[in-house]
């Protein structure tokens, strides 16, 4: 069996959670999702803090980021992230509503490794993440230190 | 001026200054001979005397000194014993030498006196063309009408100029002699010692002044003093002359004013506009998570549920996606919509006959299926922002194409009309349905339809885009149809560059 990467999630509208994980599910990898529900917890767990103080070592194997969030925006938790030598290696993919081109452009100068839009479209929202969920924890190659599952 | 003139004396030639010398002698002696035979004595001397004082009068010191010369000898000659003979005894000696010391006294006197009078004729002359010419430079001051006064170092007004008064409306002899800032009342944008001290630095000074008429209305006036100074380098005047700038000053104080209100409504446009971009963020994040839930729980809810839930359940559900869906395109339109009036125009020079190819080949699968027949005119090139462009013109053929579904032939033309005015005019015609002249007003408001959704599909927000986006390139848009009979729509964009 190929290696399943561990996916961090920071996604504060419940209703988005479900959907996604429903999403994932037929694809067996909902198991292997670590949900957040704001900039500051996704921060804590990235830094074992909080209630993450005792998890295991390893990085994710992918951050699937909101950008509007409570506490800590989407775009401040990218910033940190890349300006962090230990964690900067993480892929991580902005999941937004917003289509707007300045959030684009801001998280792509922060050095976000891909931008997608939530198809309002269910099919389409499910098929977004089905495809970001297996490329990123089956095809890609997760950087050394991200935790991986048999 | 009542004048006793001697006019300049004119300078007499040698020889009829010495020949007077003569004349006057020899007249003199005829007098003092003719005398004699009557038997008058002793007349002789005071005539030589008489002689030679006219001659040095008029004739100077060397003719002068002839005539005492010639006169001694005729005396000599004439009158003193052996008579008709020069010879001179010694006891007369000192008679003839009083008479010559006497005579060249006389002429040195006469010489003097004559000397200082010339003296005081020149400078009376030359004082008179002073006076002339300063007479006629104060009546020059007078032909301007700008206004020019004098005061002296404590300010009271020496001189008063025309202009002056039709500015001030004071006479001169109402203003001479008062102090200029107290008759105009005047109001210095800097303390008086300062300016004084600037204008005793560099001899003058400029600057804008508040002054008032002799009607008490104020007036501003570009003021500038220069400082006379005598020839010891002690001023004693300063000349001012005034321009009225009262109302350029207004005009300034007005367009100041209007910049200002300018700048206000600029901040206020520039914080409703961040507040509608807050608005247009706000909508694009909030507005689109509750559609996308209620698609994708409703789409769970089919493929779950749908065994447990009727025909009208099902028919429920897909009513329910279709409304969320259209509602999604609406937001869409929307947003672009208003992205319109917040996005920078990046101007270009846009190949119109290109841009419309492209534009075809986008709304091609709208028509597929169809047969549509393209006439495109010579089209010329616009100054715009090509993307705005294009969304305009991909909405107007996506209508022509909508609106001639019905259509067994449908033809779309696009073509350049007159040039008005120094706009392009460009027109996109169809044989569609058309539409109601009495409705053309309503073509390209927010949310406009004519036609009901079963027959048209639309939004009701592509000609309100197309109306804002060639507004916003200073151009216009209109429309004429027929119902039945198809439809023109009209651009119009500045020709050249804004």
């Amino acid at each position: 069996m190929e290696l399943l990467g561990r996916i961090l999630m920071v996604e504060d509208d419940p209703k988005d959670v479900e959907l996604t994980l429903t999403a994932l599910e037929e694809y067996n990898l909902s198991n292997e999702v670590i949900v957040t529900h704001d900039g500051e917890e996704a921060l804590d767990y990235l830094y074992h803090r909080g209630k993450f103080q005792t998890r295991a070592n390893g990085n994710p194997a992918v951050l699937l980021l909101d950008l509007k969030l409570p506490k800590v925006d989407g775009l401040e938790v990218l910033q940190q992230l890349k300006s962090d030598e230990k964690l900067r290696m993480i892929p991580v993919v902005v999941l937004t509503s917003s289509r707007e081109e300045r959030d684009m452009v801001a998280s792509y100068k922060l050095g976000v490794n891909a931008y997608v839009v939530k198809p309002v479209d269910f099919h389409e929202f499910v098929n977004a993440i089905k495809e970001l969920g297996v490329f990123w924890a089956i095809i890609n190659e997760a950087p050394p230190g991200s935790i991986k599952k048999k | 001026m009542p004048r006793w003139k001697l006019s300049s004396p004119k300078i007499p030639s040698v020889i009829q200054r010495y020949g007077l010398a003569i004349l006057s002698v020899v007249i003199g002696l005829g007098i003092g001979l003719l005398l004699e035979r009557s038997h008058f004595h002793d007349v002789e001397f005071p005539l030589f005397l008489l002689a030679i004082v006219v001659t040095v009068w008029y004739a100077g010191v060397g003719p002068g000194i002839l005539a005492v010369v010639l006169s001694s000898l005729a005396f000599d000659f004439f009158f003193t014993e052996p008579v008709y003979s020069f010879y001179v005894s010694r006891s007369e000696l000192p008679y003839y030498f009083v008479f010559i010391l006497f005579a060249l006294l006389l002429t040195w006197f006469s010489a003097v006196r004559r000397r200082v009078e010339r003296d005081l004729l020149q400078s009376r002359d030359e004082l008179e063309q002073e006076v002339a010419m300063r007479t006629q430079q104060a009546s020059l001051l007078n032909l301007t009408h700008d206004t020019i006064f004098v005061r002296d170092m404590s300010d009271v007004i020496t001189y008063w100029n025309r202009g002056a008064q039709e500015l001030y409306g004071w006479r001169a002899e109402e203003a001479i002699g008062k102090r200029s800032h107290d008759l105009l009342r005047t109001v210095f944008p800097a303390p008086l010692d300062d300016i004084a001290a600037d204008l005793l630095r560099n001899g003058r000074w400029e600057g804008e002044l508040e002054k008032t008429k002799s009607d008490g209305t104020r007036v501003v006036v570009a003021s500038r003093w220069s400082l006379q100074r005598n020839e010891q380098r002690i001023p004693i005047a300063i000349l001012e002359t005034n321009n009225d700038i009262t109302q350029r000053k207004r005009g300034e104080e007005e367009v100041r004013q209007l910049n200002q209100e300018l700048g206000k409504r600029t901040i206020e446009l520039e914080a409703i506009n961040k507040e509608l971009e807050a608005f247009a963020y706000s909508i694009s994040h909030d507005l689109r998570a509750p559609l996308r839930h209620m698609v994708g729980f409703t789409e769970l809810l089919q493929k779950n549920a749908s065994s447990v839930v009727d025909d009208k359940g099902r028919r429920y559900m897909t009513t329910i996606l279709e409304s969320a869906k259209r509602m999604g395109t609406l937001i869409d339109d929307l947003l672009a919509f208003s992205r319109i009036g917040r996005a920078e125009a990046r101007e270009s020079i846009v190949n119109l006959e290109e841009l419309i190819n492209e534009v075809r080949s986008e709304v091609a699968q709208e028509a597929e299926g169809r047969n549509i027949t393209w006439k495109l005119g010579p089209l010329p090139d616009l100054c715009g922002d090509r993307s705005m462009l294009k969304l305009a013109l991909v909405n107007l053929l996506s209508n022509a194409i909508k609106f001639t579904r019905p259509r067994p032939q449908p033809e779309v033309e696009v073509g350049c009309a007159e040039k008005q005015n120094g706009r392009i005019v460009i027109f996109i015609r169809d044989n569609g349905v058309g539409f109601d002249m009495k409705y053309a007003n309503k073509l390209f408001g927010v949310f406009q339809r004519l036609h009901r959704p079963e027959e048209f599909e639309g939004t009701g927000i592509g000609l309100a885009t197309v109306q804002r986006i060639i507004r916003r390139h200073g151009g216009e848009v209109w429309a004429e149809g027929f119902v039945d009979k198809g439809a023109t729509f009209f651009f119009s964009v500045p020709s050249q560059r804004r």
